[in-house]
């Protein structure tokens, strides 16, 4: 079974980030919103270990929180809520990282 | 406030008639909490109150229904720890029920 | 069929409500008889560690009541094996009886459940 990974908190405050991408499974994925889209900012250690994850199509951030953040990034896919909602019933369960 | 007087002692009780301090138990106690809930404590009772009361010295908490069962099933073999057994003693409701007279604080995963 | 649920609990035990919280709804849905796991990983496996004692910090001993999880039902207790090491425990003196996963056992763990909550 598939799942979305939802993650809020800044990837410079704690390791959920690196956490989930240690057990992400092939199909999983995971969507960034509030401060962990900052883990989207360039030149940044958690933006390495997003990129070397190689999540295409599989990484996705909330768009109103990046612009809201300053964050500009092709890493990730912007979403905005009602794509957000898609997602969340694409995926057989989603995880919350509360 | 709720209470109950046994010897000279008044002791404090929640709404639900559970001891407001757990060091305030003593066999007579649990005997004048019997009473209120029209019980008289019977060896059958005494067993599954010290049950209880080993539940709660190795957890810290105090055991829902299943738990109670499969615990009391444990120290006391199976033809006590059944749901009909502890209902028959304890008025149908045996986790609450039980709880209430060993001493221990109102269990919080119970219907 | 109940929809089963696999609760990671991920918090240190004594620090904030997290690491209760996590076993408050392991040991309520294990009472209603819930088809249940949890794992513990990150500063989670902390709460396993042995000889803890609370008793200094006027807390609820958390410790003791992780210790009432088969009886409440929920006998599929599993821990990281990356968290564990990171942290210098010794996945054999842990205070629970948990099966040990690396991180490909544990996507293939979340994969399993019906529906995944991470506190």
């Amino acid at each position: 079974m598939t799942t979305l990974h939802v993650i809020s908190h800044s990837p410079f405050g704690d390791n959920r980030l690196a956490s989930c991408l240690r057990l992400l499974g092939t199909d999983d994925a995971i969507l960034l919103c509030g401060d962990a889209v900052y883990a989207l900012r360039a030149g940044t250690a958690p933006q390495q270990l997003l990129q070397t994850a190689r999540l295409q199509h599989r990484l996705f951030a909330l768009a109103e929180d990046a612009q809201a953040r300053a964050i500009d990034s092709t890493l990730a896919e912007a979403v905005d809520y009602p794509a957000f909602v898609e997602l969340s019933l694409r995926f057989d369960k989603v995880n919350s990282w509360l | 406030m709720n209470a109950l007087t046994v010897g000279e002692h008044h002791i404090a009780l929640d709404k639900d008639g559970f001891l407001l301090d757990l060091q305030d138990w003593s066999p007579a106690v649990a005997e004048a909490l019997a009473e209120r809930e029209g019980i008289a404590l019977s060896p059958e009772h005494w067993e599954v109150l010290e049950v209880l009361r080993g539940f709660y010295q190795e957890y810290q908490l105090s055991p829902a229904t299943r738990p109670l069962i499969k615990y009391t099933a444990l120290k006391l073999g199976v033809e006590k720890g059944n749901s009909p057994h502890l209902n028959r003693l304890f008025n149908g409701t045996p986790a609450k029920l039980a709880a209430k007279l060993a001493g221990l604080p109102k269990p919080t995963n119970c219907i | 069929m109940a929809k089963s649920l696999l609760i990671i609990s991920r918090q240190a035990p004594w620090s904030g409500p997290s690491a209760r919280e996590a076993l408050d709804i392991a040991l309520a849905g294990g009472a209603f008889d819930l088809p249940l796991g949890m794992l513990f990983m990150d500063d989670g496996v902390f709460q396993l560690a042995a000889a803890q004692q609370p008793a200094s910090l006027q807390l609820k001993d958390l410790a003791a009541n992780l210790q009432a999880l088969p009886m409440f039902g929920v006998e599929k207790l599993f821990v990281c094996a990356h968290s564990v090491a990171e942290r210098g425990l010794d996945p054999a003196s842990l205070s629970l009886p948990v099966e040990v996963l690396d991180d490909a056992a544990l996507a293939a763990l979340i994969g399993r459940y019906d529906q995944v909550v991470t506190l």
